[in-house]
């Protein structure tokens, strides 16, 4: 069923694809696509920059940090159908040239907040990115996923990623079906959170663009 | 072979000085007495805090909320003191030689109990200690903290970021005596003076409601004070089995070479040592404080996940690396070794063949641009 929505997905998005692709060249900083990466594309988009709920944004993560994950689905530590076979298709080499290739894609550039800008801060989730909540031991989450969760190495880029891929990502790490961080140091963080602070902080973060 | 003996030589060496650590509480440090340069004389205000041992009926104070801290220029130095504490980096290159951040030791803006927390400190001060090597007040153990922790230059008595870090700590434990004690009413205001003296001492104004239940002495020895200290480890501590520690738990955030991580331009990840952590001053340095802190604190947001053999050995390994120089520093590593460093630390020693920690030290408080990192 989610597989086929997918794939429907794909499908869809093809067409968009090939105009990406006609922008992409018209800005020449861009890279040439790597033959590897071309499949990815199609829920990723050309630049990495996303496709909503079809394909997370790409673009602002690390090469480091896009290896490993790839890694992890073939692994299938963390556990997606579609990626499971999307990762299954770049081997050897290849996976550190798709993983160079995301990771130089431009992101916009977003007004950075750090922590202790703020003081008093109303909104709760907020006051969870910046301050965290230390009676049940969660850390502030800008302390490991930086100014404005803008992300850097092994640890994700928040800011301004798809509302319904970072809730999925928190939930999966609650139901067990995305592990591998070294340590489970993010899995330990995700288990404390309430469904309404995953819901929260995936709204917080998406909308810091 | 090489390696593993003279790291073997290293436990060995230091095993003795273990029973040394109380004596030096108390021996007075003559040479800070007299000279004129504040910089090459300043005294040991980085002294072990006494060890409060942790209880599991431990209840510690709850600082009311941020968003409490009054409008007006009260509130406004409490809320400087909590901007400048997160984010110290504003200081770089004015009081601030390194990456660090006060609140990357003192977790979660100060607050957190065992990570030695600005509202149980602040009762503890003024704390006169023997001879010349004293604590005076609150503002000269925060001057402290940057002259060693920082690798910077302590602000002068009485500067706004002084007064606004006092401000901020009165605030954090005052607000939560009165809640406990149930004293209705805003924290009452205190002048800059009275500020940065602290709060041990007969003249301070304490709510009578509060000193009824514990006096002056109580409150220098809240619970949550300090880092509680972690029990003997069952071996030597050994920066060798350390290094296995490290990578498993550690190296993950603070880099395969001990150097964080930047983010956006500040070090998000802070480094453990090198020329961007604290200096061979810093109370960090030592190894029983060290681990303390880690045990209680590390890997960052599990609290204690370690076994006690793991604390005090990955906090051998991260101080068994060079950093800034001990400020105390006058030319001459055995002498300051001899004078400062009789405690649990490598400062004056040789780890793994490498060069006498010491002697080839980064400096202290150098300017931002340059540090190559
Ligand atoms: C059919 C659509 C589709 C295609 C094609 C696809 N992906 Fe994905 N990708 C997804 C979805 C959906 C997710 C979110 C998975 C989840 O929820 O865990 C994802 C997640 C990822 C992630 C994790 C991102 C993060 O922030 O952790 C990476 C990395 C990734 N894809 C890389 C690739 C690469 C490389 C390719 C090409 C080989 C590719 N994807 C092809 C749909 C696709
Ligand atoms: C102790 C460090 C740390 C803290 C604190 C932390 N995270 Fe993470 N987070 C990580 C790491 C590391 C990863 C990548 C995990 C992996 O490699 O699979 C991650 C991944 C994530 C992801 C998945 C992103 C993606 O692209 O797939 C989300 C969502 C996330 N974190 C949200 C949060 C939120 C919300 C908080 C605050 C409540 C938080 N994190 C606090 C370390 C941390
Ligand atoms: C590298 C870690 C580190 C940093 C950074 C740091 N400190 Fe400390 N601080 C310590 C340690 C360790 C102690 C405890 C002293 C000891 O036992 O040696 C301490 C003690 C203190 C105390 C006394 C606590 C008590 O209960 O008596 C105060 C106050 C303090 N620090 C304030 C600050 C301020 C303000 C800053 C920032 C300017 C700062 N610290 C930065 C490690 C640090
Ligand atoms: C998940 C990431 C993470 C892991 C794993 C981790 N730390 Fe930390 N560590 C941090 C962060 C972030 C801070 C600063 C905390 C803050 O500012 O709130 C810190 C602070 C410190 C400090 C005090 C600041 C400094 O630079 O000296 C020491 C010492 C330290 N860690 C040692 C360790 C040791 C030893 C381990 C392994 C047992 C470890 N850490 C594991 C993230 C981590």
């Amino acid at each position: 069923m989610k597989t086929s929505f997918y794939l429907f997905g794909i499908l869809l998005s093809l067409p968009m694809c090939n105009v990406m692709h006609v922008n992409a060249s018209e800005t020449s900083s861009q890279q040439v696509i790597p033959a590897a990466a071309q499949l990815c594309t199609s829920c990723h988009g050309a630049q990495g920059q996303g496709m909503g709920v079809v394909g997370p944004r790409l673009a602002g993560l690390s090469a480091e940090y896009i290896n490993n994950q790839l890694t992890l689905f073939q692994t299938g530590k963390r556990q997606n159908p579609t990626m499971l076979a999307m990762a299954a298709t770049v081997q050897g080499d290849n996976i550190a040239l798709v993983s160079e290739y995301f990771s130089q894609q431009a992101v916009a550039d977003i007004p950075l907040q750090f922590r202790g800008d703020k003081v008093a801060i109303s909104d709760p989730f907020e006051a969870l990115a910046f301050q965290g909540d230390w009676s049940r031991v969660i850390p502030a989450c800008t302390s490991c996923h930086g100014p404005s969760g803008v992300g850097g190495g092994q640890f994700p880029r928040l800011a301004g990623q798809e509302v319904s891929y970072l809730k999925t990502q928190l939930l999966s790490w609650q139901n067990g079906t995305r592990k591998g961080d070294v340590d489970n140091m993010m899995g330990n963080i995700a288990v404390k959170l309430t469904a309404a602070e995953i819901d929260g902080l995936s709204e917080f973060f998406a909308n810091i663009k | 072979m090489k390696l593993l003996s003279i790291l073997c030589m290293g436990v060995l060496l230091s095993l003795p000085l273990q029973a040394n650590e109380l004596l030096t509480e108390l021996a007075p440090n003559a040479s800070t007495a007299t000279s004129s340069d504040p910089l090459t004389t300043l005294p040991d205000r980085q002294a072990a805090l006494p060890a409060v041992e942790k209880k599991a009926t431990d209840e510690y104070l709850q600082p009311a909320p941020l968003a409490d801290i009054p409008t007006g220029a009260f509130g406004d130095k409490v809320r400087l003191g909590y901007k400048l504490f997160v984010n110290t980096q504003q200081l770089r290159d004015k009081y601030v030689g390194n990456e660090l951040n006060c609140v990357n030791c003192h977790m979660n803006a100060g607050i957190k109990a065992n990570a030695s927390p600005l509202w149980a400190a602040y009762f503890a001060y003024p704390a006169y200690r023997k001879k010349n090597d004293k604590v005076n007040s609150f503002q000269e153990r925060i001057q402290g903290c940057f002259s060693y922790s920082m690798n910077g230059k302590a602000p002068a008595s009485g500067s706004p970021e002084l007064v606004a870090i006092s401000a901020y700590s009165y605030w954090l434990g005052m607000s939560g005596l009165m809640a406990k004690y149930n004293v209705a009413g805003p924290v009452p205001e205190l002048s800059d003076v009275e500020l940065v003296k602290g709060a041990k001492r007969d003249d301070f104004p304490m709510p009578k409601a509060i000193s009824e239940h514990l006096d002056v002495t109580a409150l220098s020895q809240l619970p949550g004070r300090g880092f509680p200290k972690t029990p003997q480890p069952e071996l030597a501590y050994s920066p060798v089995r350390g290094m296995t520690v490290y990578q498993a738990h550690c190296q993950v955030c603070h880099g395969e070479d001990g150097q964080g991580q930047m983010i956006a331009g500040i070090a998000a990840l802070p480094p453990l040592w090198g020329p961007q952590s604290f200096n061979w001053g810093a109370g960090m340095h030592r190894v029983n404080t060290a681990t303390d802190f880690i045990y209680e604190n590390m890997p960052l947001g599990k609290s204690i996940q370690l076994t006690v053999q793991q604390a005090w050995d990955v906090a051998a390994y991260v101080n068994s690396f060079d950093r800034p120089q001990d400020p105390r520093f006058k030319g001459d590593v055995s002498k300051t070794q001899a004078t400062y460093h009789q405690h649990q630390g490598y400062y004056g020693q040789s780890v793994a063949g490498n060069p006498i920690l010491g002697s080839e030290s980064y400096p202290v408080f150098p300017l931002k641009k340059s540090v190559k990192q």
